[in-house]
């Protein structure tokens, strides 16, 4: 799916939200998409779900089947949170049979099911999240947009939000995510997009820019052959620490048995 | 479609918001209705006027139940076109439980009378003519409401305006001898028409002009529609 130009304003006089925002997904591509509040994160979203059309430009072949996470659910509805599901999934065109089966499926998976039969408006602002992720996913979706999905989950559901996308994903489709809270080390190999002064731009791959710290424990008769053998395969040897120095890990290089290597 | 015409239905009638519309209605037909007898055909006609605000309101009552997001979950479910087709559809079928509730009422409370003098018109006849003066209204009415919806006027303020300006349009635009006639739904030309015999040209004159005017508004809505999700 590509946006190609797009600009969006909201009022005809108004200032351009987002303007000649040039970005692609591929199947089979997660992007996560980052910026301050207000950037036009959620909008970006939005454009590419399909709730917006844009001011200029236009996206290109968007996937048939979007499923859309928006920020906050819209709870203040009178539905039961069974009656809610099972209506979206006939109005995304599910049979009867296909439909009972969807909602059921995604009830327990993100463990809803005890408030099957609660109001919408009675939920808490996690569970009703969850009905909003379930929603998105009763069809399988080609484009899956989630706009901060970690928003008030529990530890659970939020390890679910990485293997849902690592499904859509397997199967061919394309996940876009907006986060501001770093819950990104989530979704590794996923590409990032910078949203800030209405541009959109892509930032270097995370795996490829992203470090790890190894805390190694050698023998100190091997200590010089160990550390020549890794600087030989290119690793970056922070510091060697004695056996009785005081762990300052604050302060590599202080100690007179510290070393630290580039 | 089918199923986000029934939910959106069912969220009207289960938030208990549809009842205003409903009460409105009925105190308007008892008002219309409490001073005495009347020929079907005009009573009828003067009905479909009287009941053309109600109409539109309670169309922009239906739009606005549903919350912002939901309408756009919807939107991403089904596409544009048939998001807004629903709502209307949905609005219609709403609007023409009124129209029933409006085509019986008179019977049960006595309000209307049977031909009395040769030359009137059979009770079938004037019903049937009654029933078309409601159907001319309801599309117009639903396309007006659809205008004041908050989807379009994003205020209460600017909706109300909007309901108040279409209704008075069609009261102050709709006397006989107004300079712009075509600018509002033929509400009263055809208040007008069922008092006297009514002639085929006449009648399918003033179908067309109702859904001429239907047609332009509703393109209104949908272009507005466009640059509003």
């Amino acid at each position: 799916m590509w946006l190609e130009d797009v600009g969006l304003r909201y009022n005809r006089r108004g200032p351009w939200v987002l303007r000649q925002v040039k970005v692609g997904v591929a199947p089979g591509e997660a992007v996560v998409v980052l910026g301050r509040n207000g950037a036009g994160k959620s909008t970006l979203l939005q454009l590419a779900a399909g709730v917006l059309r844009p001011s200029r430009g236009r996206v290109l072949d968007r996937p048939s089947v979007v499923g859309w996470v928006p920020e906050r659910f819209p709870a203040d509805q009178p539905f039961t949170v069974d009656g809610y599901l099972a209506a979206m999934a006939r109005i995304v065109g599910l049979s009867p049979i296909t439909a009972d089966r969807a909602v059921r499926r995604w009830v327990d998976r993100l463990g809803i099911g005890p408030f099957r039969t609660v109001r919408l408006s009675q939920l808490s602002k996690g569970t009703a999240q969850k009905v909003g992720l379930a929603q998105a996913l009763l069809r399988p979706p080609g484009l899956l947009v989630l706009d901060e999905p970690w928003e008030g989950l529990d530890a659970a559901a939020r390890e679910l939000v990485p293997q849902v996308v690592d499904e859509v994903l397997a199967d061919g489709g394309s996940v876009l995510v907006s986060d501001h809270r770093g819950e990104t080390v989530r979704l590794p190999g996923a590409r990032e997009w910078l949203v800030a002064d209405g541009a959109v731009v892509e930032r270097a791959p995370s795996d490829a820019a992203a470090v790890a710290v190894v805390e190694l424990e050698v023998p100190v008769g091997q200590l010089p052959a160990t550390v020549a053998r890794l600087r030989a395969e290119g690793h970056h040897v922070l510091r060697v620490r004695g056996q009785n120095a005081p762990p300052e890990a604050t302060r590599p290089g202080a100690g007179p048995s510290s070393e630290v290597a580039r | 479609m089918t199923a986000l015409v029934r939910f959106r239905l069912a969220g009207f009638l289960r938030t208990g918001r549809a009842l205003a519309p409903v009460l409105a209605g009925l105190l308007t037909l008892g008002i219309l209705y409490g001073g005495g007898r009347a020929q079907p055909a005009e009573a009828y006609g003067v009905s479909a006027v009287v009941l053309f605000p109600v109409l539109a309101w309670q169309t922009k009552i239906l739009l606005d139940v549903e919350p912002d997001v939901q309408r756009r979950l919807a939107l991403v479910a089904v596409g544009p076109a048939r998001e807004q087709a629903a709502g209307l559809v949905a609005a219609v079928v709403a609007g023409l439980g009124l129209v029933a509730t409006a085509v019986v009422f008179p019977w049960l409370v006595g309000g209307v009378a049977g031909p009395s003098l040769p030359g009137d018109r059979s009770v079938s006849a004037g019903v049937a003519l009654g029933l078309w003066a409601h159907l001319l209204a309801l599309p117009a009415a639903v396309a007006l409401g659809a205008l004041a919806s908050r989807v379009i006027t994003r205020s209460a303020g600017y909706g109300v305006a909007v309901l108040t300006l279409g209704t008075v349009g069609v009261l102050v635009l709709g006397f006989s001898g107004s300079v712009a006639p075509w600018l509002a739904p033929p509400l009263l030309p055809t208040a007008r028409a069922l008092v006297g015999p009514l002639s085929g040209s006449t009648a399918l004159l003033l179908t067309v002009w109702a859904l001429a005017w239907t047609a332009v508004a509703l393109t209104g809505y949908a272009q507005a529609r466009t640059r509003r999700a």
